[in-house]
């Protein structure tokens, strides 16, 4: 076994670990507060290729994996720049299309995920079927030469600095009649399509939207994979999101960590540093360790899932589980040794509060997670 | 136009630098080690006179098996090959020993038109070695420069120093080292990175160098670090509380200093 990463992992965490220095938390704030968007930070990680890196390399990516992805993710969050966008448009939309997508629909979208000049937002959350999303009701028919989309999704991220939307919806078999998954590129801005900001009590670059598709018109080559693909492609992209959302977790909570410990170094209210103190200093070494042991987790997860290995959806679920918890931990730890300035825009970790709780609540909740464990790793009763 | 870049790894600026106690030589083990800023740069100026003018750039260390970090950096940055000088006997070399060898090892590169380095390394801050290296080689040293341009067969350079600036220019083949205002280092792409990995890195030792080892380390070096002392810690300083007159006293004592 060997825990040593590869020369070229080192340099790519190196590499985008520079970026990220380059534009900083208060950048990221700054962008937020403003209701502006990292578009700078973006490009400029599109060009380097960081974006693409899991995009195979016929169509102008790295030919890497969600191995590679993590390691962008937890980077940029490592520096102060979380990005959610990352876990939506190259974990999950870029790898359903190349894992799924017509051999037309990978030629026209892969590319422009390589270079990050596509974005897209990724929508399975309904108001009437959270965690549950076997009770999605956003249905499509056919129409013609194309489909019809009706339905509400909530939550979605991004869709104001997106042109196109991944929407998880139902499809009637046209054989049997029954409804089963299946996902359209819908053009956000598409005849029947609209969405409204939802306010969200978060620091954050990105908002999150409700949308809503009024018997949208999309076009045959929407449906991604064709008719057959179905659950399978769904599934391709669930288990990225999860440990992106992971690595980024433990992008913020390194970073809150070393906030928090440089803050303890240096402040003193009696004399000597209030780090001396183990009330402030045993928060943080706790919080060292278990961001770290997240982000191993997150790392055997994401070589799982480069792998093919059967294991990678418990690997993903423990990674993303340990990550927001942890990542929470170092942020509450990382402000309680700020003290009151742990709180102030200024000193930059109270901003994270909100990021990290989020990864507690999406892509799939702390609950749902030990309901799956519960359930699929110790062979208890299914609860739900 | 076959150029090529003489970088060097050193501590990383922002963590603590130490001599070590047994010998006064830099304490390697105790710092991380990175790519001279410095010499991204000049990397950078290499590539862009590349792109603007073909041929090869070759990036060419000498330092411990380590250094070949610093190669992948630069080589990741779209470098196109490496040599790299790694020899247990150079250990404690000084700046002419250091230059003699580098231009045993420019020597192994063909048909060479230009060699950049960064102006001073960040470690030992001697600032030396890249007008010695010209000077074995016979080659004209540009030092300082914040500007480089190259017609045909000579190269321009903007030279900026305390005193000024100068404009000056010489017939390739020549030296010339950069300054921290010359160019922004790109950042690796992930392409470059894994292109990195495949590009050739030739290592030598002193023989294969043509080196004698009587002329280079620590042993046979003309300098000698005698005694070694930490910086002492910044004292305290003067505080000034305001009472209505703090912006007054700020003055005097700038004054005072012959700062105003
Ligand atoms: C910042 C943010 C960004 C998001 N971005 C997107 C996006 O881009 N696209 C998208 O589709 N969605 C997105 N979401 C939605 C997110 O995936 C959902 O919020 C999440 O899946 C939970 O669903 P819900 O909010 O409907 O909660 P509910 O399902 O209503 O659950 C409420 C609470 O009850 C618990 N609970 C529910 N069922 C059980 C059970 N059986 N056992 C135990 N506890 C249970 C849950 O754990 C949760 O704590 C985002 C959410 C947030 C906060
Ligand atoms: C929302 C808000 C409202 C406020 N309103 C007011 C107000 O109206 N009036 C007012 O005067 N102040 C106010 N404050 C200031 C507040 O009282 C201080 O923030 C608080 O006393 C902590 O002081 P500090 O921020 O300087 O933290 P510090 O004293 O720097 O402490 C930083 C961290 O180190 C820990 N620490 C410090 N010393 C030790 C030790 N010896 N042993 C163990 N741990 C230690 C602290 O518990 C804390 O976690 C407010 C603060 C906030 C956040």
């Amino acid at each position: 076994m060997d825990f040593q990463e590869s020369d070229e992992h080192r340099a790519l965490r190196s590499a985008v670990a520079a970026l990220a220095a380059k534009y900083g938390h208060e950048y990221w704030v700054e962008k937020a507060r403003s209701g502006e968007k990292t578009t700078e930070l973006w490009a400029e990680a599109g060009r380097l290729g960081y974006l693409g890196v899991a995009v195979p390399e016929e169509y102008g990516g790295g030919g890497g994996g969600i191995t590679e992805l993590s390691i962008v993710c937890e980077e940029l969050a490592a520096g102060g720049c979380p990005l959610l966008l990352l876990v939506v448009s190259p974990a999950i939309a870029a790898t359903v299309i190349a894992r799924s997508g017509t051999p037309e629909q990978r030629g026209t979208w892969l590319p422009g995920f390589a270079d990050g000049s596509v974005r897209m937002s990724f929508a399975i959350t309904e108001p009437d079927a959270g965690s549950n999303s076997h009770r999605i009701t956003t249905t499509a028919r056919r129409d013609g030469d194309g489909w019809r989309l009706t339905g509400r999704k909530v939550f979605i991220s991004g869709v104001d600095e997106t042109d196109t939307t991944l929407v998880v919806s139902r499809l009637a078999d046209s054989r049997t009649g029954k409804l089963r998954p299946a996902m359209f590129l819908v053009p956000n801005d598409a005849p029947g399509v609209e969405y409204q900001p939802i306010p969200m009590e978060f620091t954050s670059p990105e908002r999150q939207f409700t949308m809503f598709f009024d018997d949208a018109r999309l076009p045959e080559e929407s449906l991604v994979g064709g008719e057959d693909a179905g659950l399978a492609a769904l599934f391709a992209g669930l288990n990225p999101e999860r440990i992106t959302v992971a690595a980024y977790a433990c992008g913020i909570g390194r970073y809150a960590v070393s906030k928090g410990a440089a803050y303890a170094g240096s402040r003193s209210v009696w004399g000597r540093p209030i780090g001396a103190h183990q009330a402030v200093a045993h928060p943080l070494a706790k919080a060292h360790i278990e961001v770290d042991l997240a982000s191993l987790a997150t790392r055997r997860a994401a070589w799982a899932y480069d792998a093919d290995d059967p294991a990678t959806g418990e690997y993903a679920n423990s990674a993303k589980y340990a990550a927001a918890e942890a990542a929470i931990g170092a942020v509450d730890a990382a402000v309680q040794a700020h003290g009151g300035n742990g709180m102030t825009s200024e000193y930059g970790v109270g901003t994270l509060w909100g990021a990290v709780r989020a990864a507690r609540i999406a892509p799939v909740s702390r609950e749902m997670i030990l309901n799956f464990v519960a359930q699929h790793t110790l062979g208890l009763d299914r609860s739900y | 136009m076959n150029i090529v870049v003489l970088v060097k790894q050193v501590p990383d600026t922002n963590s603590e630098r130490r001599l070590t106690d047994s010998d006064h030589t830099l304490d390697r083990a105790s710092a991380d080690v990175v790519l001279d800023e410095i010499n991204e740069r000049a990397v950078e100026e290499a590539l862009r006179l590349q792109e603007a003018h073909g041929g090869e750039v070759t990036v060419v260390t000498m330092g411990p098996d380590s250094a070949t970090d610093a190669l992948r950096k630069a080589l990741s940055m779209g470098a196109d090959k490496a040599v790299h000088l790694s020899d247990a006997a150079l250990h404690g070399s000084d700046a002419v020993q250091t230059a003699r060898a580098l231009a045993k090892v420019i020597g192994t590169v063909e048909g060479v038109d230009l060699v950049l380095a960064g102006n001073e390394a960040t470690d030992g801050r001697m600032g030396a070695v890249p007008a010695m290296v010209a000077e074995v080689l016979g080659l004209p040293a540009l030092t300082h420069a914040r500007k480089v341009e190259v017609d045909g067969s000579t190269v321009r350079v903007e030279r900026e120093t305390d005193e000024g600036v100068a404009f000056v220019e010489a017939a390739l083949p020549a030296l010339v080292s950069v300054g921290e205002k010359i160019n922004e280092p790109r950042y690796p792409s992930f392409k470059g990175i894994m292109a990195a990995k495949k590009k050739p890195v030739t290592t030598l030792g002193l023989a294969d160098a043509g080196i004698d080892a009587a002329e280079v380390g620590l042993a046979n070096a003309a300098t000698t670090v005698v005694e070694a002392a930490p910086k002492p810690p910044r004292s305290g300083g003067q505080k000034v509380e305001d009472a209505g007159d703090g912006g007054v006293r700020i003055a005097e004592f700038l004054a005072a200093q012959k700062l105003i």
